[in-house]
């Protein structure tokens, strides 16, 4: 059994194959994006930072049962039994319209990469995630004409936003009695945004050899964040959790010569929800989160959501159940508020779901080596901008005795 | 790809390379791994792959929208610096390359004379083409009696033709046919240095013709050239010129080719003598066989002198304009400059979109003034101290140059000539090229092939007020958009 799991085949180890599977990955993959033009006048739009498991579910990050490996629910990883490693990977494919407007985007991301490893001394488990917070990726593009030397020369604008905001947590679990945990964590905002504007005049127009005006500048983020949060079990088939995040100020700090120095404050965040076991098979979640961004400081007037809610519901049904394997499928739905308008009108995103795991060795309540598929088909709106998207998230996860 | 579990014993790759276990051993110990691969150690290598094919299966594509209000706020304007804010010290060299440069070159009978315009007095040009032919072909395939194509080595030169071909497009000709005649040269004569005045004009040794133009010389004969029938003439050499000049250690021995009709200057494209030949091995037949040519120059007159208050490029020996660049990084104008961005405003390389020296053409010499295209070249000007030799760097005209028609330097003139100096200029601005190389403030615009042709161009001098101007256009981003 642990030659299968957790040694590894033939000469090389499986931990090492799987390093040099994510090193290969992260080389090949562009930072986690989030390609839409929601909060183009602020920070953009949150990345999800969550698994294929509670994707396909629906869930929020939050109380969802056997859990291994969370950024969003700090009590999650208590019932870890061995260190445990989880990566989630995103490619996407988008379009939007916006009035005449139209176009297409793709995208990868690797929205989470979790660790849990037993403190067994201690009873609990220490936890490190690096994870999506927010992001802007987009372009704008305007054509306009300027007269030079008495002729008509064409322009062509371009203005490049690229970057966003990731979080680095480490936090604590711990196991209180057989039905209780709870966990702490505390961490720091990282990444950076660089914005480019270039200017393209018509080079048989003007003369020729004609240079692109670019003005190219980036800032960095910084700031910190704190959590907590439980996890309880009242009933052998229930199980519930929430959690509450406060974040300090998010700073914007320009980078060589850029200008202007941004600070903006985060409103803490709440979020809940619960598992209910309906048959040894079939379960179901819902979960809700609130956040007031409304209030929040350091943004332009008429730019943040006034909307507050976010919340989804999900079922996972085993097809397969074995002793120590399984295979669930799952299907969900949610409905989030994006801090950020468009425009004046408050977004809402809309996201159906579904997906599946294969649960390639798992004890009662642990899961020791798995793969989970999501596939979800999304839309955003906030008017006049329509974004539409169909998403695809890979999890991979190992737990090494 | 996921590795398939085989049967014990069985062995992969290439049965010419690879060897077969023969002993239960060897068969053992390669068959054991394969043992070790249940189906679940599989599972790393297809996450493995999966996590390739996630990451490396869609490549990333912005969304991009056409919407102003998106896009920060630009602004591009043009700004015309006058010659004494951004130059200095435009002077003119010449002295580059030789007329035996461009061969045959060209042949002209008091062109220029009449009509207006020009830099003071008119004098028509003179010019005339000067050939040495060389060795004589030493064999000739032939057809002998039985109609075999063999060599000969026994050959008897008898007469032959001198054939000239000329460029119909740049040739001035007024559209009337042209009399060429050639005349056999008589003096020692240098095919490289030879000029109107001098037969050898080298350093150390200058021997002037007996008369300016070639010397004492005798007609061969003459041909009209009609431009309507088309681009070349044929002369015939009798047989005596044809025996003299065998004898390659006469230095006297050549042919100027020349026209007596005024007003026409012609651009001679090739000249190449033909000899009639009898073979030992067919007696009865006449083969044409081709002269090599030693030496293919032009001499000229009058020579222009170098330009008072004008610049000049092109010519030959080539002229070229030098100046000094010092492009201001601080402006204080113009006022819509002014108005949207505030001055005094520092500009650096990134604001420079386009930069152009401008220059305005003046109708030259009429003798030497261009009739087709010329192609311009714009170079910095590697050693400043070492000038008129100072090495030049690469072009930045690109490999044909800017081409400039000729017309604008036919009267009234007044064109302005752009040439592109966007890198230059953005270098200046820098202090140093992209690379961090050094760069140069010194110019030099000449012609892109150089020499090219005995027409010059010339543009006003800094002290004119149609003197060079720089012209820029500037782009700045602004702080009300997004």
């Amino acid at each position: 059994m642990r030659r299968a799991h957790g040694g590894g085949t033939g000469t090389l180890p499986v931990a090492a194959l799987l390093a040099v599977a994510l090193l290969q990955a992260l080389a090949a993959t562009a930072p986690a994006s989030a390609q839409s033009f929601l909060g183009f006048r602020a920070l953009g739009v949150p990345i999800r930072a969550l698994d294929a498991r509670a994707t396909a579910m629906g869930n929020l990050g939050i109380g969802l049962a056997r859990v291994e490996i969370s950024s969003t629910d700090p009590a999650a990883s208590a019932g870890l039994l061995f260190p445990t490693f989880g990566v989630t990977m995103q490619p996407s494919w988008g379009s939007f319209d916006m009035e005449a407007d139209s176009g297409t985007s793709r995208t990868n991301r690797l929205p989470l990469l979790g660790i849990g490893y037993p403190v067994r001394s201690l009873g609990g488990v220490v936890t490190a995630s690096l994870s999506g917070h927010l992001e802007q990726r987009w372009v704008a593009k305007r054509n306009s004409t300027v007269v030079l030397n008495e002729v008509e020369v064409d322009v062509e604008d371009s203005y490049r936003n690229d970057g966003g905001t990731s979080v680095v947590r480490l936090g604590w679990a711990q196991r209180i009695g057989s039905r209780l945990s709870l966990g702490v964590s505390a961490g720091s905002y990282l990444g950076r945004v660089e914005r480019v504007f270039d200017r393209e005049l018509d080079s048989l127009a003007v003369g020729g050899e004609v240079y692109t005006f670019r003005e190219q500048y980036a800032w960095n983020y910084s700031g910190f964040l704190a959590a907590a949060g439980f996890n309880l079990d009242p009933h052998p088939v229930i199980h519930v959790a929430g959690a509450a995040e406060w974040s300090g100020t998010l700073r914007e700090l320009p980078r060589d010569d850029a200008p202007g120095e941004g600070n903006y404050a985060i409103p803490v965040r709440f979020s809940a929800g619960a598992t209910g076991r309906l048959s040894p098979r079939l379960s179901l979640s819902v979960s809700g989160a609130y956040q007031d961004w409304a209030a929040s400081d350091g943004f332009l007037a008429g730019v943040t959501s006034g909307r507050k809610w976010s919340y989804g519901a999900g079922a996972e049904l085993h097809l397969i159940d074995g002793d120590s394997r399984s295979l669930p499928v799952r299907f969900g739905y949610r409905r989030l508020a994006p801090p950020f308008r468009f425009e004046s009108e408050d977004p809402v995103e809309s996201i159906w779901s579904l997906g599946a795991g294969l649960n390639l060795v798992e004890t009662e309540n642990n899961r020791l080596g798995w793969l989970d598929l999501a596939f979800e088909r999304g839309s955003r709106s906030s008017a006049p901008l329509n974004e539409r998207y169909w998403r695809g998230t890979v999890t991979v996860g190992i737990s090494r005795r | 790809m996921v590795p398939r579990a085989r049967a014990p014993g069985h062995v992969s790759g290439n049965p010419m390379t690879r060897r077969t276990p023969t002993t239960a051993r060897a068969t053992q110990r390669l068959a054991a791994p394969v043992h070790r691969r249940s189906r679940c150690s599989r599972g790393p290598v297809l996450v493995h792959g999966l996590l390739l094919a996630a990451a490396g299966g869609c490549s990333e594509a912005l969304p991009t929208v056409q919407r102003g209000d998106l896009v920060r706020s630009g602004f591009a304007t043009e700004v015309i610096l006058e010659y004494g804010e951004f130059a200095s010290g435009a002077r003119v060299y010449g002295g580059y390359g030789r007329p035996s440069d461009l061969g045959a070159g060209f042949v002209a009978h008091d062109f220029g004379s009449r009509g207006g315009g020009g830099d003071g007095a008119q004098v028509g040009l003179e010019a005339s083409s000067l050939l040495r032919f060389g060795r004589y072909p030493r064999s000739a395939q032939v057809l002998d009696t039985t109609g075999a194509n063999v060599p000969d080595t026994v050959l008897t030169f008898l007469d032959g033709q001198l054939v000239m071909r000329f460029d119909t497009l740049s040739s001035v000709h007024n559209d009337r046919p042209v009399e060429i005649v050639a005349h056999a040269l008589t003096e020692p004569w240098d095919g490289t240095t030879a000029t109107w005045e001098y037969a050898i004009d080298s350093v150390g040794h200058r021997e002037r013709w007996s008369v300016p133009g070639g010397g004492a010389v005798e007609e061969i004969g003459s041909a009209t050239w009609d431009p309507e029938t088309g681009d070349s003439i044929r002369i015939r050499v009798d047989s005596a010129w044809i025996a003299a000049w065998a004898d390659t250690t006469d230095y006297s021995r050549g042919i100027r080719v020349s026209t007596s009709t005024p007003d026409v200057r012609l651009r001679v494209i090739a000249g190449v003598l033909r000899i009639d030949t009898r073979p030992s091995v067919n007696p009865d037949t006449i083969v044409k066989v081709p002269s090599s040519t030693e030496n293919r120059t032009f001499i000229y007159a009058p020579v222009p002198r170098p330009p008072l208050k004008t610049l000049r490029v092109g010519g030959v020996p080539a002229w070229r304009t030098v100046m000094d660049l010092d492009v201001p990084s601080v402006l204080n104008g113009p006022d819509e400059l002014c108005d949207v961005v505030g001055c005094p405003i520092e500009i650096t390389a990134d604001h420079v979109s386009y930069a152009a020296l401008r220059f305005t053409t003046r109708p030259g010499v009429r003798s030497f003034a261009p009739s087709d295209t010329l192609p311009l070249d714009l170079r910095s000007v590697l050693a400043p101290d070492f000038l008129p030799k100072s090495p030049l760097g690469p072009s930045r005209s690109g490999p044909f140059g800017t081409l400039v028609p000729g017309e604008w330097f036919h009267p009234p003139a007044g064109e302005i000539v752009e040439l592109a100096v966007t890198g230059l200029v953005r270098d200046l601005l820098r202090g140093e090229t992209v690379d961090g190389d050094p760069v140069s403030n010194t110019i030099a615009v000449l012609s892109a092939l150089e020499p090219l042709s005995v027409e010059y161009v010339s543009f006003d001098g800094p002290t004119s007020p149609a003197a060079p101007t720089l012209r820029i256009v500037l782009n700045f981003s602004l702080e009300d958009g997004t």
